[in-house]
């Protein structure tokens, strides 16, 4: 198939050499970011495929972040399980979660999709914040992290965790591209855009749209597992409905419909959000570092003018400069 | 067990009365808004804890409940007029996914907002004087006060049957909510029938902060839980829908509250649990507005 979006593949070769770059330059701190950043590129990843190609809008996609999450956190400390099968396992929980979830959410669309996925996600959000089997509001702590010995290398050193989650991010990205540019993605794509003539032709909607789901919770279950290894902590939180806003924010301000900019959405947000809450920030511009403590009221501002100004996101003004290039 | 106490009943159920009040006036204005056009606001609760506020700061300012309840609610759907004049309006003609992402961040902006002028600190707000006592009410000892929000809540919803059902902007609105362009080629300016059930909506909103402010305290953030049980109620009551409004608010305030004594684990998840199941069984809600095509 050929090419038809000319921006995706240099926009992913800039990011890629960005990452490589603060990765090969990086400090300890840096480490740390760029470990956050690929985990959060990678559950971007996962809403991008369901906002992006099939425009189903979730506000509940932090449940299966969640349960990926705890899942982790209960193999490896309840059951002394081994890092990489707690993982595999983890996603695999987060893909039957995702299914008998979607089962119910695919029947809706709009509006009330966006209200029943929120309901799915407060519903594991509630369910945790009470689950004394899982620390309640306390959340689980001491989660190690996957064991990288048959290799040589230690997984607490921060530039080999962060190498692995970027190399983990780089894996989906590839995997998600393939997947969005084969007959099913293409299928995906036709029910965005006209969901009732496809089903008049003889499409399964029905069966398109739920593994689409699947596939999301999944992919978002493995960053989930990735976010507990890397803080060694989970918590209710991580499933809280504004979690979900925030990831639908990120693939917003990428570009809907990029892969590559959902992890660009994902970065931007992140190191954002660490320069706003960073006091030096401030004192450095010559204002008053307690301004740090306030930076929700930025990140809401920033929200808002991103969706109001910039529907195309990152992705979009990208296109819109090459295309205003050639001519 | 204390299901069969009848003491226990009787109080609970007027705990859950209470909570379905509140649902009641910060639901009413988001499902006709929503049934409307359909619009949704999550910044909805921010406008209730801005109410909270307001009165703090009003009955400081005069030290009388009373006008607080007068003000407050008039300040909020002043701050509603302006949102909407500044920045709601544009996203009418954009998809559900602009207006949630953006009233998503304005709860952001509220929340640090109130932070920077009230502080940090959450505040109590003193029950007024006339209130602060206790009634018996068949048979059982219960705070005025709370039979104050009860009643509130149903002076609310008479109010609004008769607005909705007896005058010339309650029709509009009816007819609006039935056939949205059919009403505007009849030459009503929906816009602006828009425009001013918003506005009350914010305006009740506000009403609910005041009134919850002596039970609950006020605090940054008050809004987040409300929001959510808010958005459940238009849901699962039928969007656009006064009757469908009062019965959400009824079904999740008893749900909530029997269900945080019965089963405090899986009390929250049962009310989202019910609300997935109402949205499947009747996708537009228990008592919809509109007929369905």
């Amino acid at each position: 198939m050929p090419d038809r979006d000319p921006v995706e593949r240099p926009f992913a070769l800039v990011v890629a050499l960005v990452a490589l770059a603060a990765w090969v330059g990086g400090d300890f701190f840096m480490h740390e970011v760029l470990s956050e950043i690929a985990i959060l590129s990678i559950f971007a990843m996962s809403l991008s495929l369901l906002v992006g190609q099939v425009g189903m809008v979730s506000m509940g996609h932090a449940a299966f972040f969640a349960t990926g999450a705890y899942a982790t956190a209960a193999l490896t400390i309840h059951l002394q399980w081994q890092v990489l099968p707690a993982l595999l396992a983890a996603t695999l929980i987060a893909a039957l979660l995702a299914a008998l979830t979607g089962l119910f959410a695919i029947r809706t669309r709009g509006i009330f999709f966006i209200m029943i996925t929120l309901a799915i996600g407060q519903m594991v959000h509630a369910y945790l914040f009470k689950a004394r089997a899982f620390g309640a509001d306390d959340g689980m702590g001491g989660i190690p992290r996957m064991d990288l010995a048959w290799i040589g290398l230690d997984s607490n050193e921060p530039e080999v965790f962060s190498a692995s989650v970027l190399i983990i991010a780089a894996i989906v990205w590839f995997l998600l591209r393939i997947l969005v540019r084969s007959p099913y993605g293409a299928m995906l794509l036709a029910i965005h855009h006209n969901e009732h003539r496809l089903r008049a032709l003889g499409g399964f909607v029905a069966h398109f749209k739920l593994l689409a789901f699947v596939i999301a919770g999944t992919i978002a279950g493995l960053a989930g597992s990735l976010t507990a290894q890397h803080t060694a902590f989970v918590s209710p939180d991580l499933g809280f409905w504004t979690v979900s806003g925030e990831v639908l924010i990120m693939v917003i301000v990428g570009g809907m419909g990029s892969l590559t900019g959902a992890i660009a959405g994902a970065a931007v947000l992140t190191l954002l959000r660490h320069t706003l809450s960073d006091s030096s920030f401030w004192q450095n511009l010559g204002l008053d570092s307690g301004l740090a403590s306030y930076w929700q009221f930025m990140m809401g501002v920033f929200f808002i003018v991103m969706v109001v100004f910039a529907t195309d996101g990152i992705h979009g003004r990208l296109r819109r400069l090459w295309q205003s290039i050639k001519g | 067990m204390m299901l069969l106490d009848p003491g226990f009943l009787i109080i609970q159920t007027l705990n859950g009365l209470q909570l379905s009040m509140l649902l009641f006036l910060l639901s009413i204005g988001l499902s006709v808004v929503f049934g409307l056009m359909n619009f949704i606001n999550l910044a909805h609760g921010t406008l209730y804890m801005i109410g909270a506020y307001l009165a703090l700061s009003a009955v400081r300012l005069f030290d009388s409940f009373w006008i607080a309840l007068i003000l407050a609610p008039l300040g909020v759907a002043m701050v509603g007029a302006v949102l909407y004049a500044l920045l709601l309006r544009h996203l009418q003609s954009r998809g559900p996914m602009s207006q949630v992402l953006v009233t998503f961040g304005l709860i952001f902006v509220g929340i640090d907002a109130v932070r920077m002028i009230w502080g940090p600190l959450p505040h109590g707000l003193p029950v007024p004087d006339v209130l602060d006592g206790r009634m018996e009410i068949l048979g059982e000892v219960y705070p005025t006060y709370r039979l104050f929000i009860i009643a509130v809540g149903i002076v609310a919803l008479i109010g609004l049957y008769f607005g909705l059902e007896r005058t010339r902007l309650g029709a509009m609105v009816r007819a609006g909510v039935d056939d949205r362009t059919m009403t505007a080629a009849l030459g009503i300016n929906i816009d602006r029938v828009f425009f001013l059930v918003f506005c009350l909506g914010c305006w009740l909103a506000g009403v609910a902060g005041v009134i919850s402010a002596p039970v609950f305290s006020v605090f940054p953030g008050m809004d987040m839980s409300i929001l959510i049980l808010t958005l459940i109620v238009v849901v699962v009551g039928g969007p656009g829908s006064l009757w469908g409004a009062a019965v959400g608010s009824l079904l999740i305030g008893m749900v909530d509250t029997y269900g945080q004594i019965l089963a405090p684990e899986f009390a929250r998840a049962t009310i989202y649990a019910l609300m997935a199941a109402i949205l499947l069984l009747r996708p537009h809600g228990l008592l919809p507005a509109r007929p369905i095509h």
